[in-house]
C-alpha cells in the first residue's frame, strides 16, 4: 500500500526502527510512512508498542533507539531533542495527559505557542493577543474560557483533559500529529466534539496517526490506512475496512498474520 | 562563652537592661547550644561560629526598603526606627506597647524558656536593648495591610525584636520581611499573641546577600478561636534558622502554615517547628517545602505535641522535597507525639527531583527543557508564595528575586 506513487515527500518516515528501554526491546523494526493529508490508525493489543512508538517519535528521552531511522520532513530526527521536534511542527496527543499544579494553562498555552511560532518566524503574542486567537480555538473543542485560568489539567475531567490536548493541538497547527488513544474514557458527545476538532484542524498539507482501539473514533474520522502492530512490529496494513474486520474478529484473528510473517 | 563576654564588654553591666540581665544569667551555664540536641545536630558548626563572629552592632542604619510602597494604605515600619508609633483611627487602634508592659511580657516568656530549645530568642534578647524592640498592641476592624522590616547591616550583627498584640476579634495581614546585607547577621525573634476570635495571616520573607545568616524565632500563642495562618520563604542566606514555636493555648484554635526554604552553593537553612495543643479541638495544616541545589543542605524537623488535654486534635504536617543536584542534601523528619486518643493526626515526607513525566509533556509542546524546569519550579513555590500575604506588584518582585536565585 504504502509503495503506492504519491505527489508529494513524506511528512514523516519511520524506516525498519527498533528501540528499547532498560535494554528491553519494543519495537522490532517499524516502518511507516505518511504523506500530507493522510490519516493513518495504528491499532493493536496493549502493550504491543503503539504508545512507545509515538513517544519514540515525539523523543521520549527514556528510549534508545537501536536500529532505523525516524524521518520528518527528510531530515532524520533521531538526536533531536523533544522541544526541536515539536518545534518543528511534531504534535504528541497524551494518552493521559499530564496534570501539571501551579502552572496556568493560559500561560502553559501561550508558552507552546510561542516557541511554535518562533520557529515558523511569526511574530510571538503578548498575553492580550493569545487570548484572541486561543478564544477562537477554544470553539473547535467547545472548550469554556474558564478552563484557561485553571492549572493545566489539574481536577479536568478524563474528556477535557483529552479536549485541551485538541485545543493544544489547534494551536499549535503541527504538520502532524499523533493522537494516542485520544478516545479513551471519552462519552459519544465528547468523542463527537474531539473528532471534529481533529477534522477541522487537519488538512491537505497536514498527517494524522491515530492509536486508537476502537472503531468508534474510525467511525467519526476515517483513516486512509489501518496497521495493526503486535509484538513492537506492524504486522498487517490495510485500508479503513481492516479496523472493522478486526472489530469483527478480534486480534485472535491478526495472530494467524504474526504466524505467516 | 565567648559571645556572652562580647556582649558584657559591649556593654557596662549597668547600661544592661533587666530583660539582658536575665537572659545573659540564663545563657550563662550553657552559652552555646548543645550540638548534639535534636534542634542542632544537624546544623553547620563552622557557619554557625561564623554567624557568632560578626561584631555586634546596636545602631540601626538607613536602609532602602526593596519592596515598593504603591499602596497608600499600606502600613510599613521599621524595627529600629526611633520614630514612635500610634494610630488611631475610625475603626481600629494601633498603638505602641509601653516599655513596662514589654518587660513584663518578655519576661513571662522567658520564665518558659528551655536554655536549648529557645537558645536563639536568649540570645536576641540578651544583646537586644529596647530600641530594636518593636512592640504594637493592636485592635479593632478594617485594619489596612501591615509590613514590617528588619535587616542587619554589613559586617555586623543586629538583633531586632518584634511583639505583637492581637486583641479580640482583630484581624490582619502581615507581611514580614527580614534583609540580610552581605556578611552580616541578623538575629530576629517575633512573639506574637492572638487574643479569642482574633485572626492573623502572618506572611514571613526573609532573604539574603553574600554570605549573610540569619537566626529567626517566632512564638505564637492563641487563645480560643484564634486563627494564625503562616507563609513563608527563607532563601539566599549562607546558614539561616527559621525557629517556628506555636502554641494553642486552650485549644479550639485553627493554625496553617506553608513555609518553604530554598538553598544553592553551599548554604544551609533550616526549618524547625513545633506545635503544642494544650486544649481540645485544635486545628493544624502545615506543609513545608524545601528545594535544594548545588551542594546546599535544607533541613526541616517539625513536631506536633498533643497531650491528653487536647482530644479532638485535627493535625496534618507534610513535608515536601524537591532534590535538583547530586550533591545537594535533605534532612527531613516531620514527628507526631500523641497521648490524646481521640484525635486525627497525619504526618509525611516525600523526596523527588524534578517530575520527568511533566518535564517531557511540556517538552513536546515545544517548551525548552530549562523553561519546562522552571515552569515546575515556579509550580512547586507557588503553593506556598500565594499564602504569603503580598500584594500583586510585590508579588512580581518576589517572582524576580526567586528567578535571579
Amino acid at each position: 500500500m504504502q509503495s503506492q506513487m504519491k505527489e508529494s515527500d513524506p511528512i514523516l518516515e519511520v524506516e525498519n526502527l527498533s528501540a528499547s528501554t532498560d535494554n528491553l526491546p519494543i519495537l522490532k523494526g517499524v516502518s511507516l510512512a505518511v504523506y500530507p493529508g493522510e490519516i493513518h490508525a495504528i491499532m493493536g493489543r496493549n502493550g504491543c508498542g503503539k504508545s512507545t512508538l509515538s513517544k519514540i517519535i515525539a523523543g521520549h528521552p527514556s528510549y534508545n533507539i537501536t536500529n532505523g531511522d525516524i524521518k520528518f520532513l527528510g531530515e532524520n530526527i533521531n538526536s533531536l531533542e523533544p522541544e526541536e521536534r515539536a518545534q518543528s511542527g511534531i504534535f504528541l496527543g497524551f494518552q493521559y495527559p499530564i496534570e501539571i499544579p501551579g502552572v496556568s494553562n493560559l500561560e502553559f498555552l501561550r508558552v507552546s505557542t510561542n516557541a511554535r511560532r518562533k520557529f515558523l518566524n511569526k511574530e510571538e503574542l503578548d498575553t492580550f493577543d493569545f487570548e484572541e486567537l486561543v478564544k477562537e480555538k477554544l470553539e473547535i473543542v467547545k472548550m469554556d474560557h474558564a478552563f484557561l485560568s485553571r492549572s493545566v489539567n489539574q481536577g479536568f475531567s478524563g474528556g477535557e483533559k483529552k479536549r485541551n490536548e485538541i485545543l493544544q493541538m489547534a494551536l499549535l497547527e503541527p504538520k502532524i500529529a499523533i493522537l494516542d488513544e485520544t478516545d479513551s474514557g471519552l462519552d459519544i458527545d465528547a468523542l463527537r466534539i474531539v473528532a471534529s476538532g481533529i477534522k477541522k484542524i487537519s488538512n491537505s498539507q497536514t498527517g494524522i496517526i491515530l492509536i486508537t482501539h476502537y472503531q468508534r473514533l474510525l467511525d467519526e474520522i476515517k483513516p486512509n490506512y489501518v496497521h495493526v502492530m503486535s509484538d513492537g512490529q506492524i504486522i498487517k496494513t490495510g485500508e479503513s475496512d481492516l479496523a472493522l474486520e478486526l472489530e469483527k474478529k478480534g486480534y485472535e484473528w491478526t495472530d494467524n498474520f504474526i504466524k505467516e510473517t | 562563652m565567648e559571645i556572652i563576654e562580647k556582649i558584657k564588654t559591649k556593654q557596662s553591666q549597668d547600661s544592661l537592661t533587666e530583660i539582658q540581665k536575665i537572659c545573659l544569667d540564663k545563657l550563662q551555664p550553657s552559652p552555646l547550644p548543645n550540638p548534639k540536641s535534636e534542634q542542632w545536630r544537624l546544623s553547620n558548626k563552622s557557619k554557625f561560629s561564623n554567624f557568632l563572629n560578626y561584631p555586634f552592632n546596636e545602631k540601626n542604619p538607613k536602609f532602602d526598603t526593596p519592596f515598593p510602597k504603591s499602596s497608600q494604605s499600606t502600613i510599613r515600619l521599621v524595627i529600629g526606627d526611633s520614630c514612635q508609633f500610634n494610630l488611631i483611627e475610625e475603626n481600629y487602634s494601633i498603638k505602641q506597647l509601653s516599655e513596662d508592659k514589654l518587660v513584663k511580657y518578655i519576661k513571662e516568656q522567658i520564665s518558659c524558656f528551655d536554655e536549648n530549645e529557645n537558645w536563639s530568642d536568649l540570645l536576641n534578647l540578651s544583646l537586644n536593648c529596647t530600641k530594636n524592640t518593636l512592640g504594637l498592641k493592636i485592635n479593632g476592624s478594617e485594619i489596612p495591610p501591615i509590613e514590617i522590616f528588619s535587616h542587619a547591616s554589613s559586617n555586623s550583627l543586629n538583633a531586632k525584636t518584634l511583639i505583637i498584640f492581637l486583641e479580640k476579634n482583630c484581624d490582619i495581614n502581615l507581611l514580614q520581611v527580614n534583609l540580610g546585607k552581605e556578611n552580616s547577621s541578623l538575629s530576629q525573634s517575633t512573639f506574637f499573641f492572638l487574643e479569642e476570635n482574633s485572626s492573623v495571616n502572618h506572611g514571613v520573607v526573609s532573604y539574603g546577600e553574600n554570605k549573610s545568616n540569619l537566626l529567626n524565632s517566632l512564638n505564637v500563642i492563641q487563645q480560643n478561636n484564634s486563627e494564625y495562618n503562616l507563609g513563608s520563604l527563607h532563601f539566599k542566606f549562607n546558614f539561616a534558622r527559621f525557629e517556628i514555636r506555636i502554641k494553642q493555648s486552650e485549644g479550639n484554635a485553627k493554625t496553617n502554615i506553608k513555609s518553604m526554604q530554598i538553598t544553592k552553593k553551599d548554604e544551609q537553612i533550616s526549618t524547625f517547628t513545633k506545635i503544642d495543643f494544650n486544649g481540645p479541638n485544635g486545628f493544624l495544616d502545615q506543609i513545608n517545602k524545601s528545594l535544594a541545589d548545588d551542594k546546599s543542605h535544607a533541613i526541616f524537623e517539625g513536631s506536633i505535641i498533643v497531650p491528653k488535654i487536647a482530644q479532638k486534635t485535627d493535625a496534618s504536617q507534610l513535608s515536601r522535597n524537591l532534590l535538583l543536584s547530586n550533591l545537594a542534601q535533605i534532612d527531613t523528619k516531620p514527628q507526631l507525639e500523641i497521648i490524646a486518643d481521640d484525635v486525627k493526626c497525619k504526618h509525611g515526607a516525600t523526596i523527588s527531583q524534578l517530575n520527568e513525566e511533566e518535564l517531557f509533556y511540556m517538552r513536546t509542546r515545544g517548551i525548552t527543557l530549562t523553561e519546562a524546569s522552571k515552569l515546575q519550579l515556579s509550580s512547586y513555590f507557588q503553593e506556598i508564595i500565594s499564602f504569603i500575604p503580598v500584594s500583586k506588584d510585590r508579588w512580581d518582585l518576589l517572582d524576580k528575586l526567586l528567578q535571579e536565585n
